[in-house]
Order: structure tokens, then C-alpha cells, then sequence
């Protein structure tokens, strides 16, 4: 045969098109999990390890934080009056404290009510009781604030809107629990921040260091792929494609070891520490959060596998 | 057609490799490229390959001038670049059928074409039955095989090798001098860098003698009389 007529005898090219390229930098990038398995588990269990204590944290600090949420249901606003007012001045009251923006309930306590709930609290002492009847306790209305208007200067806002309506009496809000538990809410919420961010970027430098290690350790085939002619973008490629699926490998067993460690340890903790008798224990992440820590997985093996890339491939 | 003019070379810091370099290697020449450690044969054969880029002087393959090439085509040139490195650089975690597909699957080629080119390519050298072995299992000899498998499977158009017999006894040598030869008949230019003068003496072929960095001697093989070592070495 003829050099030239050699040269000119070139078979079908496979990987043409957007979904020939694909599929061979996919099998490609399945291939070299296979054959680098010890190195690709050391990646995926890092990745999984990593994100294990991030969510271990995001659970915890989402089970906190809704606890809290469900204390502010104790900012309430409580109007005292010293004469129980008519029931149709009760429902005309009513309407114009649900105008106010920020009120979402509004309970109207007659001196009748107010005199059953203090007997059922003082249940087997009834004896204090005796001589008390509904017309010394005053009549009142408990009105319970939007989730969104529970801070202590928009409590202040709502109560002097408030004091503005004729018929009004006494308000009371406990204005310094109000401020304490506001500020201890901004407190919660900086250390959680604090906390979080510091824990991610450890993740982001454990991570990338890992890969960075487990690609200088395939350095040789980045340098042979090179040196036959492969362009940047045919190197990289099945490397990215792997880093993807190391990240989502590992977020996929940091959720499953996160779930056995919920049902073995954390679900019942509530209880355990007492924190929150209202509800069995913690609850476990909503969708969105796993959703979070799925794609957190993904993008870490990708951006791990790229900026490590950027390194070793001189082509 | 290799071309170089006035090519000098400098690692930093240290003294030239290459120093005022002018030599023509035509299309379907074959050369030996000798001298001792040092003298600058690799650095030379970098420089074909665009490893390395010359501190003065150019460097043309086939009238294209390689300092002028942009990052993104030397992958293009090289497709056309058959190299056996003198550590072989096989892949030790992929097979022999794995390590000489590289080159064909840069190109875009078919699975099933890969596979028949590169068994047909092994079968040519001898080594088909190592098809599905990976590297380290194979000798020196067959790992050089290897090698020159994934330079060749595509029939370059220039074939570089460096030391290609430094650890193989005579019979291999031979051998894959052989395979030189027969790629040199199919129209590839061949540059092999080597300091064993019984291989360069043995070819006559054209030889091109470095040191310090510079051409001290360009034309045919090598005397029988240079001194060689009891080794068979250039002292």
C-alpha cells in the first residue's frame, strides 16, 4: 500500500456530534473509576465524610432553629380591660386589631374564661379560690403576631397601633422576653452562620485537596494523553464527568449514613436532652436541604476535579 | 521535512542544551541522533514533539513553524508525531489493547476499528496474545513493543524514538530496529536518539552527532572504528 493512499484511509469517526463525544467521555470516565478504584474510594468516601458533617450540622442547626421559631409563638400581646366590654364591642374591636398589620389571631378571654383558667391551673389547690369570683379577674384579648412581626421593635410598632384604638385598655407584651429572646435569636442565627461557613470551607479544602492529590497521582496520564494529541477539553473531560459522579456518589452515602445515624441516635434525642418535650425528637431535613446537600456533592467533585485539572494539564 | 534553524535551547538557569542548531531531516529519512549524556538529544527531539519551545532560533515540521503555534493546535501536530519515550510512559492500570487505543481515540476513532487497527498493529510486533495484559506483567522487550505500538498505530508521519534499545538485550534490539526500518519503508520519517553505536553502526543510516549542544558531525553511519566501550557504548 501506498503511504498516501494509507494515509487517506481513515474509518467513521464515532465521536462526532454532541452525544457521540458523551457517551465515549462517560465510558471513559466509568472505565477509570474502575480502574483506579482504590483512589476513587478514598475521593467518594472523603466527599461522603465531608458532606456527612455538614448535614450532620445543617440537621441539627434546622432542628434548633425550628424550636426557636416555635417559641416566638409565645410573643403575644395581651389588651386588659376593666370593664368586660359588650360582645358586639368585642367583635367591632376585633376587626380593627386584625387591621393592624402583623395580627394574625386575635382571642377574646371573658372574666367567665379567665376564671376557668385560673381554676384549672390551680387544679387540687382550689382552695386558694375561695371568695374569688369572675369580676376580679379583668376581662381580656390575647393577640397572637405574624411570624414575620415578631421582632422587638416591630412588637413595639404593633403595640402603639394598638394603644391607638378607643376602648383599649392596659397592654401588656412582655417586652424584656420580647428583647431577650430576639437577641438571643440574632445570636443563634450568627454562631449557626459563623459555624456553617467555617465548615464549608473545610469541606471545599479537604475535598479539593483530595482530588487534587488523586489527579497528580494519574499525572502520567494526563502527560500520555498530551503527548498523543488530545486537546485540553478531550483530557479534562472524562476527569469532570468523574468528578461528577464522585460527588454525587458521595453525597448519595453521606444522605444514607446521615439517615442511620438519624434513626439510631438522633431521633429520639429530643426527649434525651430534654430540649424539646413538645415533639418526639429532631426531625429530619426537609427535601430541599437534601436536594442542597445532593447538588453540594456534585458541584464539589466538579469544581475539585477542575481547578485541580487547571494544575496538570499543560497541553 | 524537519527543519531547524539557528535553534538554541535553554533550560533556566543552566548552561544551553542546544546551542546555534541548523539541520534538515527530509520527509521519509531515516536518522540517528547520538552523542553522550547531556549532549542534548532529547532536548533536540522535545522540540519536534513541541514539548519544549526553542529560546531562539525555529523550529518547522512540514513548512509549519512550530513557535508560532498556538496552545490549542499542538495537539493537531502532534496527531501526526509517533514518540517512544525511554521510559515507555505506558499506562500501568490499563491493558496493552487500552494503552495503544489512546492514539486512535484522540482521533474520534470507532470502538470496533480501534480494536482490529490495534490488534492488527500488535500482531505486527509480535505481542497479540499480550492484548488484555497490563504493562507491569510484561518484559522490558515487550513493554518497548508496547510503546512503539501506540507511536505507530497511526501511522505517523514522523516517528521519534528515545534510547528505544537502552534496556533490551541484542535480539530485541534487533527487533525493534526491524520495526523502525519497515515503518521508515511505509514513508515515516524516523529520528532515533540513542548512544549505542553497535545499533547506529549496524543501520547505516544517516547520523547526526551532538555535543555540548551542537552538530559536530552530520552524515553517514558511524565509523566501525569509534571508540566504543566493552559495553558496545560511545565512551
Amino acid at each position: 500500500m501506498s503511504n498516501k493512499a494509507k494515509h487517506a484511509v481513515r474509518p467513521k469517526l464515532e465521536q462526532e456530534g454532541f452525544f457521540g463525544r458523551f457517551s465515549y467521555f462517560s465510558s471513559r470516565a466509568l472505565a477509570n473509576l474502575r480502574q483506579n478504584t482504590f483512589v476513587s474510594v478514598v475521593t467518594v468516601g472523603t466527599i461522603a465524610l465531608a458532606l456527612l458533617i455538614a448535614s450532620l450540622f445543617l440537621l441539627v442547626y434546622v432542628n434548633l432553629d425550628h424550636m426557636a421559631q416555635g417559641w416566638s409563638d409565645k410573643v403575644q400581646v395581651t389588651v386588659y380591660f376593666d370593664k368586660e366590654p359588650a360582645p358586639l364591642a368585642v367583635t367591632a374591636l376585633k376587626g380593627r386589631i386584625m387591621n393592624i398589620p402583623g395580627a394574625s389571631k386575635v382571642v377574646f378571654v371573658s372574666q367567665q374564661e379567665a376564671e376557668k383558667r385560673l381554676r384549672a391551673r390551680l387544679k387540687g389547690q382550689e382552695s386558694l379560690l375561695e371568695g374569688v369570683t369572675a369580676d376580679v379577674l379583668p376581662a381580656s384579648m390575647e393577640i397572637s403576631l405574624d411570624r414575620s412581626n415578631r421582632d422587638t421593635a416591630q412588637v413595639a410598632s404593633f403595640v402603639s397601633a394598638l394603644k391607638k384604638i378607643d376602648g383599649i385598655g392596659e397592654v401588656q407584651y412582655g417586652e424584656e422576653w420580647v428583647k431577650r429572646f430576639n437577641s438571643f435569636m440574632n445570636l443563634f442565627r450568627l454562631m449557626g452562620m459563623l459555624l456553617g461557613s467555617f465548615l464549608a470551607v473545610t469541606v471545599l479544602f479537604i475535598v479539593s485537596n483530595t482530588i487534587k492529590l488523586t489527579i497528580y497521582a494519574r499525572k502520567d496520564e494526563l502527560e500520555v494523553l498530551g503527548l498523543v494529541g488530545a486537546t485540553r477539553f478531550f483530557i479534562k473531560a472524562p476527569f469532570l464527568i468523574e468528578g461528577i459522579l464522585q460527588g454525587a456518589l458521595g453525597a448519595v452515602l453521606s444522605v444514607v449514613a446521615l439517615l442511620v445515624c438519624y434513626y439510631t441516635f438522633l431521633k429520639n434525642a429530643g426527649n434525651f436532652l430534654g430540649v424539646n418535650p413538645a415533639s418526639a425528637g429532631l426531625s429530619f431535613l426537609p427535601p430541599a436541604h437534601l436536594a442542597g446537600i445532593l447538588l453540594g456533592g456534585v458541584l464539589l467533585g466538579f469544581i475539585g476535579s477542575a481547578t485541580s485539572l487547571r494544575r496538570f494539564v499543560n497541553v | 521535512m524537519i527543519q531547524l534553524h539557528n535553534v538554541s535551547m535553554s533550560y533556566q538557569g543552566d548552561a544551553p542544551a542546544l546551542n546555534d542548531i541548523t539541520l534538515k531531516i527530509p520527509k521519509g529519512d531515516f536518522v540517528f541522533l547520538t552523542g553522550q549524556s547531556g549532549a542534548g538529544k532529547s532536548t533536540l527531539l522535545k522540540l519536534i514533539y513541541a514539548e519544549l519551545s526553542p529560546t531562539r532560533g525555529q523550529v518547522l515540521i512540514d513548512g509549519q513553524n512550530l513557535t508560532r503555534l498556538s496552545r490549542s493546535q499542538i495537539p493537531l501536530l502532534r496527531r501526526n508525531i509517533g514518540v517512544v519515550f525511554q521510559d515507555y510512559k505506558l499506562l500501568p492500570n490499563r491493558t496493552v489493547l487500552e494503552n495503544v487505543a489512546i492514539t486512535l481515540e484522540v482521533l474520534g476513532w470507532g470502538k470496533r476499528d480501534i480494536g482490529r487497527k490495534v490488534f492488527h498493529m500488535l500482531k505486527q510486533l509480535g505481542i497479540e496474545d499480550k492484548v488484555n495484559a497490563t504493562p507491569l506483567k510484561l518484559s522490558g522487550g515487550q513493554q518497548q513493543r508496547v510503546a512503539l505500538a501506540r507511536a505507530l498505530v497511526n501511522d505517523p508521519k514522523i516517528l521519534i524514538a528515545d534510547e528505544p534499545t537502552g534496556n533490551l538485550d541484542d535480539e530485541n534490539k534487533e527487533q525493534i530496529l526491524e520495526i523502525f526500518k519497515e515503518a521508515n519503508i511505509r514513508g515515516t520519517t524516523v529520528v532515533v536518539a540513542t548512544h549505542d553505536r553497535r545499533v547506529i553502526t549496524n543501520s547505516h543510516r544517516r547520523v547526526i552527532r551532538l555535543e555540548k549542544g551542537r552538530v559536530i558531525e552530520d552524515g553517514g553511519a558511524a565509523p566501525e572504528h569509534a571508540a566504543i566501550g566493552e559495553d558496545g557504548y560511545e565512551q
